[in-house]
Formats: C-alpha cells, sequence, structure tokens
C-alpha cells in the first residue's frame, strides 16, 4: 500500500479522470435537475432514458445513418419525444394531487420498469460498445499517461451544454418564463403562461438532456440493460450534493462526486463506492437543499 | 372488536360467534387459517412458492406500517431484511459449535436458528436506531432519498467484507441442518417443515402489526399521514413518533429478513440493494396501500403473476413490463389498488345477493345490468373529459 502523502499520489491524470467521470455524470444529472427544478418531479426513469438514449443512438448509427454526431442527435430527440409523451399521459394528471410527490415518483419507478424489459426485448441482455468517431480516435498524452480523445471531448461537452444552457435560462424570454414558472406556478399561470405546455416542454429538454449524455457517453461505456439502473443513483447523488433543482450544483456536484471516486480509490481501495453515498447522507442532514440554491443561479 | 380487558376465553368465544354469522371479517381469518394449513398439503414446489410469499407479505406488511399508515416512503428497507438475514447467517456459520456445547448436538441446528434470528432482529434494531432518527427529520422526497442512500451504503459494507464477517459479494451460506429430538431427526430446511415454521412466525408477526396499526399508536400514524401540522398542534410529537413507526417498520422486515436467509439458504449483499427495497414498494402500491390486507394482496400478485408469467416461455423475461404497467396504471386511476378492488368486488356481490333475495333472479340480473353499466358510463366519461381529474383519491 501506499504511504498516506496526498501529494504525491494525485497527479495531474487523476484530476483528468476525475473531470471526465464528472462530466459523464453531469450529463445524467442535469436533465433531473432541470425537472425537479421546474415541476417538482424527481424522475426515477431519468436513468432509463439516460440508457434509452445510448440504444437509440446505436440503432440509428447502425440502421439509418452511419454518422456519429446525427446518430446522437437524432438519439436524444427521441428520446426528448418519448420523455414528453410520458409526461403528458402519467405525469401530468398527478399535479393536482394532495401527495403527488411519492406518486409522481413511484410512476417514474413503473417507467424505469417498463423501459427496461423494452429495451431487454428489443436489443437483448447482452452488452455493446460503439467506436468514438475516426476524427476523435487518438490518444493525447497528459502528464505522462495517455488520454483518449474522445474522453477529454467529453469533458468539452459537458462545460458547453452547462454554458449552453446556463445563457438560455438566464438571457433569453423562454428562459425568465421557466425560472417564473418555477418559483410561482400560480401567478405564472394568472399572468397568461400557458403552464402544463411549458412543463411539457421541461420534460422535453431534460430527457433530450438524458439522451444526449447518454448517446455521447455510449463510445466510454458499455451499454447494457442495466446501465440505467446504474447511472440513476450516482445521478440522485449528485443532485442531492449539489442541490435538487440547480443547474450550477449539479455541474459541481457532478465534478465533486467523479473526483471523489477518481481519488478515492487511492485511499480506500473498492471501498470507493461508499464515499458519494456518504456524502449524499451528509449533505442531506445538515443542508437538506444541497450546497447550491435554485434553478439559474 | 372486543374490548381489551376480555379473557382469552371469551375473545376466542366471540370470534367464533362473529365467524359463523355470516360473512365478517373473522370469517375471513378463520378460512385464512385453515388455507395456510392446507397448502402445507399442496406439491412441494407450491409450498415452496407460497413459503415466499408470506415472507414477502410480511415484508410489505412492515414497510407499509411506515408508507400506508404514517405516510413515508422508504426506497431502503432492504437494508433491514439484509440486516436480518445477514444475523441469522453469520451466527449459523461461526456459532454452530458453542451453542452446541450448551444445548447438545441435536437440538443445536434449532437453538442456533432462534438465536441467529434473535441476533438478526438485534443487529436490525442496531441499525434502524440511528438510521430511522436521522431520516426522519426529513420529509417526502428527501426521506425517500435518504433511506435509499442509507440502504447503498449499507450495501457497499456488506460487499466490502468487513473484518471478513460478510464474505464479500458471495454471501453467506446459510445450512439449516438436522435437528434430532427423542431418536427422530428432522431437516429444518424441509420445505414443509419450515413452511410451518415460516407460517407461524409470519401470521403472529401480522397479528402484531394489526395490533399495533389499531392501537392509539396507529391512530397517531394514520393521524401523522393526514396532516402532521394538526398532529403536531394536537400535542403529538410528530419526529419522536415517526421515529418509533420507522424502528417497529424496521423490525418486522428484520423478521422478513431472517426467514428469507433460511429460505434461499444464503444472505448476500443484493438483499440490501435499492432493487430490493422496490419489492415492498411495488408490492404494496400495487395491493392498495390503503388497506391493512393490500401489501398481502400485492405480495400475492407479485409473486403468482410472475410465477404465471414464466410458465409461458415467449414472456418468460416480461414480468417487471407487467408489474411496471401495473404500478402506473394503479397510482393514476386506481389509488385504492387491487385489495381495494376486492372490497369493492365484495361489496358489489353482496349487493346482488341483497337484490336476489328482495325480488328474485330477475332484479339480480338488472342490478348486475344496471351498475355495470353504469360503471362503464363513468369509465368513458373519465377517459374523454377534459377537465381536471382528482386521480381518484379518496383518502
Amino acid at each position: 500500500m501506499y504511504p498516506i502523502n496526498v501529494f504525491p499520489l494525485v497527479g495531474l491524470s487523476d484530476v483528468v479522470v476525475g473531470l471526465s467521470l464528472g462530466s459523464r455524470l453531469f450529463l445524467i444529472a442535469v436533465g433531473l435537475s432541470l425537472i425537479f427544478g421546474v415541476l417538482g418531479v424527481l424522475n426515477f426513469a431519468h436513468g432509463a432514458f439516460y440508457m434509452l438514449g445510448a440504444y437509440f443512438a446505436l440503432s440509428v448509427a447502425t440502421n439509418v445513418v452511419d454518422n456519429f454526431w446525427l446518430a446522437v442527435l437524432l438519439g436524444a430527440l427521441a428520446v426528448g419525444v418519448v420523455g414528453a409523451a410520458i409526461e403528458v399521459a402519467t405525469i401530468r394528471p398527478l399535479y393536482e394531487r394532495l401527495e403527488s410527490d411519492l406518486d409522481q415518483l413511484i410512476v417514474t419507478f413503473g417507467f424505469v420498469l417498463v423501459i427496461h424489459e423494452a429495451v431487454r426485448y428489443r436489443w437483448g441482455s447482452q452488452s455493446y460498445r460503439t467506436d468514438a468517431p475516426a476524427i476523435l480516435d487518438f490518444t493525447v498524452q497528459i502528464a505522462g499517461s495517455q488520454f483518449r480523445a474522445y474522453r477529454l471531448f467529453v469533458i468539452v461537452a459537458a462545460v458547453a451544454v452547462m454554458i449552453g444552457l446556463w445563457l438560455f435560462i438566464t438571457k433569453t424570454y423562454f428562459g425568465s418564463l421557466v425560472r417564473g414558472t418555477s418559483s410561482d406556478r400560480e401567478m405564472a399561470s394568472m399572468l397568461g403562461v400557458d403552464v402544463p405546455r411549458l412543463y411539457t416542454a421541461v420534460f422535453f429538454a431534460g430527457s433530450f438532456l438524458a439522451g444526449l449524455g447518454g448517446a455521447l457517453a455510449a463510445p466510454i461505456q458499455s451499454i447494457s440493460p442495466a446501465l440505467g439502473d446504474q447511472v440513476i443513483i450516482d445521478a440522485f447523488i449528485i443532485v442531492v450534493i449539489g442541490g435538487l433543482g440547480s443547474l450550477s450544483g449539479a455541474f459541481v456536484g457532478a465534478m465533486v462526486v467523479g473526483m471523489m471516486q477518481s481519488f478515492a480509490t487511492q485511499f480506500l481501495g473498492s471501498g470507493n463506492m461508499a464515499v458519494p453515498f456518504a456524502a449524499m447522507v451528509v449533505v442531506l442532514l445538515f443542508k437538506p437543499e444541497g450546497l447550491f440554491g435554485g434553478i439559474g443561479e | 372488536m372486543s374490548t381489551q380487558n376480555d379473557g382469552v376465553v371469551d375473545r376466542i368465544g366471540t370470534f367464533g360467534r362473529q365467524a359463523v354469522s355470516g360473512w365478517t371479517r373473522e370469517r375471513f381469518v378463520l378460512l385464512s387459517l385453515l388455507g395456510l394449513l392446507l397448502v402445507s398439503f399442496a406439491p412441494p414446489f407450491q409450498v415452496f412458492l407460497f413459503t415466499e410469499f408470506l415472507i414477502i407479505a410480511l415484508f410489505a406488511v412492515a414497510f407499509n406500517l411506515l408508507y400506508g399508515y404514517t405516510g413515508l416512503l422508504s426506497f431502503g428497507h432492504a437494508m433491514f431484511y439484509a440486516g436480518g438475514a445477514y444475523g441469522l447467517a453469520i451466527v449459523m456459520r461461526d456459532y454452530q459449535q458453542p451453542i452446541a456445547d450448551v444445548v447438545g448436538t441435536g437440538l443445536a441446528p434449532l437453538a442456533t436458528l432462534v438465536v441467529g434470528g434473535l441476533v438478526g432482529l438485534l443487529l436490525v434494531l442496531v441499525l434502524a436506531i440511528p438510521v430511522g432518527y436521522l431520516s426522519v427529520r426529513l420529509e417526502e422526497i428527501y426521506f425517500a432519498l435518504i433511506t435509499l442512500a442509507f440502504g447503498m451504503l449499507f450495501f457497499v459494507l456488506l460487499e466490502q467484507n468487513p473484518y471478513g464477517l460478510t464474505n464479500g459479494t458471495d454471501g453467506i451460506f446459510v445450512v439449516l441442518g438436522f435437528v434430532e429430538v427423542g431418536g427422530t431427526e428432522f431437516r429444518l430446511g424441509d420445505r414443509r417443515l419450515y413452511y410451518y415454521l415460516t407460517a407461524a412466525v409470519v401470521v403472529a408477526s401480522i397479528y402484531a402489526v394489526w395490533r399495533i396499526v389499531n392501537s392509539p399508536f396507529g391512530t397517531i400514524c394514520k393521524a401523522l399521514r393526514e396532516s402532521p401540522d394538526r398532529a403536531a398542534a394536537l400535542g403529538v410529537n410528530v419526529t419522536v413518533h415517526r421515529w418509533m413507526t420507522f424502528v417497529v417498520s424496521a423490525l418486522f422486515v428484520g423478521v422478513a429478513g431472517v426467514l428469507i436467509a433460511g429460505f434461499a439458504s444464503v444472505a448476500t449483499p443484493n438483499m440490501s440493494h435499492w432493487s430490493t427495497s422496490a419489492i415492498p414498494v411495488v408490492a404494496t402500491v400495487i395491493g392498495g396501500a390503503t388497506f391493512f390486507v393490500g401489501p398481502i394482496v400485492g405480495a400475492f400478485i407479485y409473486l403468482y403473476v410472475r410465477w404465471g408469467i414464466s410458465r409461458f416461455p415467449a414472456l418468460e423475461d416480461q414480468w417487471q413490463l407487467f408489474f411496471g404497467i401495473m404500478l402506473i396504471v394503479v397510482v393514476l386511476y386506481f389509488k385504492q389498488g387491487a385489495a381495494g378492488g376486492l372490497f369493492m368486488g365484495r361489496d358489489w356481490l353482496l349487493d346482488v345477493h341483497a337484490a336476489y333475495q328482495r325480488d328474485g333472479v330477475g332484479a339480480a340480473a338488472a342490478f348486475v345490468r344496471e351498475s355495470i353499466g353504469a360503471t362503464f358510463r363513468r369509465a368513458m366519461a373519465r377517459l374523454t373529459s377534459t377537465g381536471r381529474d382528482d386521480g381518484g383519491v379518496d383518502r
């Protein structure tokens, strides 16, 4: 074992690994946080959406058009449509209920089971691998370690998504509608915002982001029906640490968890899985609203 | 209901009178107990399946004490399920010999089972008191999330094999062994014998939960579900009461965990995974969380529908799909769940029977036609209405 001396152990390469993990986690968590922030729905099926994005992109790439970027976009759009359909059909009737929070959680958990089985029915239980697009198929040397360029690209993509969302929420008219509705739904409704339609749009956007994450991360993970169950727990951890409904919180939380997993391996061996859960418990106990404030901050 | 200060004999007498006086609750209870006895003469596989049903039913009933009666959705109850299972498994593995030295070789397996079960419950208690204390301060979604995190923490801990106790991802095998009493030998793991054991423990536990639910304690639980603020205004210490309920609920889940370890002959970390926590959620919601028997009905559907689906090779793996759809439909349109459906069906049959007794067959048939037509029209109206629907909640 190593002596417990932090500095020689944490090199630049560990930071890059942490960022790379964190970027993938951010793409998973950001849509979940967006949906919770605006609709107040904790979408249990979000991990399943992420998985669907990977599978749809895979299908498009093999059956429709042999272009990676187009496949990612079409896959993400398809997941967005699925999400919007689910919102209209099953979540919308629940907003009026008294204990709607738990009912929404249970309904979306029902979709976890449904999507899981549908994926197994259509693509079987085996795991798939996709190749990174040729343009990014090379390795980069950082601090004496080899990194696949695609991993670095995912970091860039996560940052781009973050900036894009931030601009959208804070600078556009539609973004101000979203912010207004998330803070006071009745008032927005009285001022003429079509709240149900806005909710569906936000749910579409959140699902689209989940699908985008799944499709973009497809070349750096194995795609199997178990994927959704793994990532939803990561997403829960992140949105709790960052603050339910906070986008910047999701970003920072994802990077923190990514770093934790990257560094904790060095100190705890395989016990690194416990660190994020412990962090989640601590945050829930001492600052249940998360480390960051509301949406768009 | 008999009053509290009756003697046992009086109470049995009251129970008997109630059971023969018509289709009362007592009669159903009596028939269920007879049914439990009859099941043990079924083919071995059916006994096996029914044993599992009983264990899951207890798991779901204990979970529902927290969800249906107190309004807290836990997504980490698998932790206590695993706690009970591991308590038994560790005692079985490590303390068989010392116990044999005390009670003699003949009775050792049975004594170990009892001691292991108690150790399992003690372990659950040690887990549930701090976990409950920390969890119940949070509400709704946050409560579900923190219990999920605790359950997964325990899962990781079990996989880590602390001090060689839990044997990592493989889990611990549980070998029940042979009991020798007065020259005859019994195999504890024998399906029928284990079924009797399970049935006795589960019936006693469910009865205990039922008594708790119908006690003042249970009344406070219901008050908390309806409105924590009003309960607090009436002088209920909300947090403490929720904590107590959490611990009681966890203990009964622990009993189910002890039983499942003996049933499956193994305790694995997966018993603490969140997907195991989802089992009582699915069973309870489908069965109907607002009824005491809801989780039992739900567990029955959960196991027997699964078994029924597995009979068709084409659908072998699709059982989760069915439960996913059921879950969505029940929450959206039928909050009463399957138990609610059964009660509605019973009332409807009683109405038909009443019509028949009043004016004979013609009236009964007319009533059936009329009620089915009315139900159908209501359903159509609901489907075509664009107005706001309350989702059929009438709590």
